[in-house]
């Protein structure tokens, strides 16, 4: 039975300052794998589990080890993933949760199993991090005693799984932005600098603004690079107008 | 904030703005939160150009605060941080803002940053003609709309083809190519960089009460020729 079912409260608050804590950590400039960690690191006492692993799907749809509670679980992880047999791949591939109350009986996971029981587990449970209908990976719990994990618990593990699903989705949406915003002060400063470029060629070959755009862009062309690129150039003075009007 | 003036606004926004041209994104904004004048502006980590104004007085108030880098809009732009102008009247910052915008009848300003996760991609100002702060559901609905505008301004830039300014927000540039073109110019005359060349064309602008695309326009057509001076002052026409 798992040991904090008999502190209902104290377990309601302790998962609630779970969830502030990972909060906290969004609203913070935060490291992913940072949040995942602390996230590891709670399941391992708000559940009665002995440790804790989490998986993700990289762009290739290969699952990669990226948080785990202890070394010896990243291990067993990386255990899962290279002989292509576990819990978490058969989460990941269904998308639902999977358990193992007794990993001595017959498993799907000869392998796996025997690995587990040699580190002193006794039964997993694996729930996938999900996002709109796909799955980006999963959480790993792994138990010493012979067991399945309540309804309760199970639910909860679902729940701190998807806390970290919108962990990535806002990591990621904070990435693109920052992109984004890159990319429009660089188009920005570009726009600008092609005007610039305009008014030095004119000035300095007696051209008109038309005649000036160009002349920079039959520079360009002929150097195989975008007006943009000779135009920060003549602004920056990396090169002189007379090398685009000579 | 609640989420539910922000929904209202960014619907009431999208439905008169969606399917307009960005110079009109302004008129939406008038009146959506219910203001006497509005500009949108577009900002780099020094430049900046508008993409729209309500009307030719707050064009002119976007000049004047290019030029002197002094104002409402220039202070959110440069602080990230909302900037709030009441009282014009009673104002001791920025006084040529603050006298030209009464001459146009403006008694209050307020200019609200379009950030997105921290990053600042424009101002949107707001004017009225009483004095007075905005009320709490104003301010609110400036906030929403500005988030709404910041969102809009980065994701028609992610379509925009690669290298180039997205349709909607050329505008801000083209607004002021004459003057970027006229800095190019200047800077080959008197071999200085063009980021200079800007700043002297910005300063006799300013010190000679003129408008800038007038400045601009005669260095352009060469009957204006900034001297050679390390002095802001005045030029000499040639």
């Amino acid at each position: 039975m798992p040991a904090h079912e008999s502190k209902p409260t104290l377990r309601l608050e302790r998962t609630a300052d779970t969830f502030v804590e990972i909060v906290d950590t969004l609203v913070r400039d935060f490291d992913v794998i940072e949040v995942l960690t602390v996230l590891t690191s709670r399941c391992v006492e708000l559940l009665d589990a002995a440790a804790a692993g989490i998986l993700l799907a990289d762009d290739a749809g290969n699952l990669r080890v990226v948080g785990a509670s202890t070394e010896q679980i990243h291990l067993l992880e990386l255990f899962q993933v290279q002989n292509e047999e576990g819990p978490c791949l058969d989460c990941f591939r269904t998308g639902k949760p999977v358990i193992s109350s007794d990993l001595r009986s017959i498993s799907p996971w000869p392998t796996f199993a025997a690995e587990c029981i040699a580190a002193g587990f006794l039964s997993v449970c694996a729930v996938p991090l999900r996002l709109k209908g796909a799955t980006l990976g999963c959480l790993n719990l792994f138990m010493r005693q012979a067991a399945a994990l309540s309804d309760a618990d199970v639910a909860l593990a679902q729940a701190l799984a998807d806390v970290a699903s919108i962990t990535m989705v806002q990591e990621q949406a904070a990435r693109q932005v920052a992109t984004q915003h890159a990319h429009l002060r660089r188009t920005l400063n570009g726009r600008i600098a092609i005007e610039q470029a305009k008014g030095m060629i004119a000035e300095s070959a007696g051209l008109g603004m038309d005649a000036a755009f160009a002349r920079l862009r039959h520079h360009a062309e002929a150097r195989h690079e975008g007006p943009t690129a000779i135009a920060e150039a003549l602004v920056s003075g990396a090169i002189t107008v007379s090398d685009v009007t000579g | 904030m609640d989420a539910e003036p922000s929904r209202r606004i960014a619907i009431a926004f999208a439905r008169q703005a969606a399917s307009s041209p960005s110079a009109l994104w302004c008129l939406a904004c008038i009146d959506v939160l219910a203001v006497s004048g509005a500009a949108i502006t577009l900002t780099g980590p020094d430049d900046s150009g508008p993409i729209c104004t309500s009307s030719p007085g707050v064009a002119a108030l976007e000049d004047l605060q290019f030029v002197s880098g002094e104002g409402p809009y220039r202070d959110a732009q440069r602080t990230g941080r909302r900037v709030d102008a009441p009282h014009l009247e009673a104002t001791s910052e920025w006084p040529s803002f603050a006298e030209l915008a009464q001459s146009h009848g403006f008694a209050a300003a307020f200019a609200y940053p379009l950030t997105v996760d921290g990053a600042t991609v424009g101002v949107m100002s707001v004017y009225q003609y009483a004095a007075g702060d905005l009320s709490t559901d104003q301010h609110d609905d400036c906030r929403a709309l500005a988030d709404v505008l910041a969102a809009t301004i980065l994701s028609l830039q992610a379509d925009a083809p690669a290298g180039e300014l997205a349709d909607a927000l050329d505008d801000a540039i083209a607004y002021r190519a004459e003057v970027y073109q006229a800095s190019g110019m200047l800077a080959v005359q008197l071999s200085i960089p063009p980021a200079e060349a800007l700043l002297r064309i910005r300063a006799y602008a300013f010190a000679a009460s003129r408008p800038l695309d007038s400045v601009a326009t005669d260095i352009l057509a060469h009957r204006l020729r900034l001297p050679d001076d390390r002095r802001d002052r005045p030029g000499r026409k040639v």
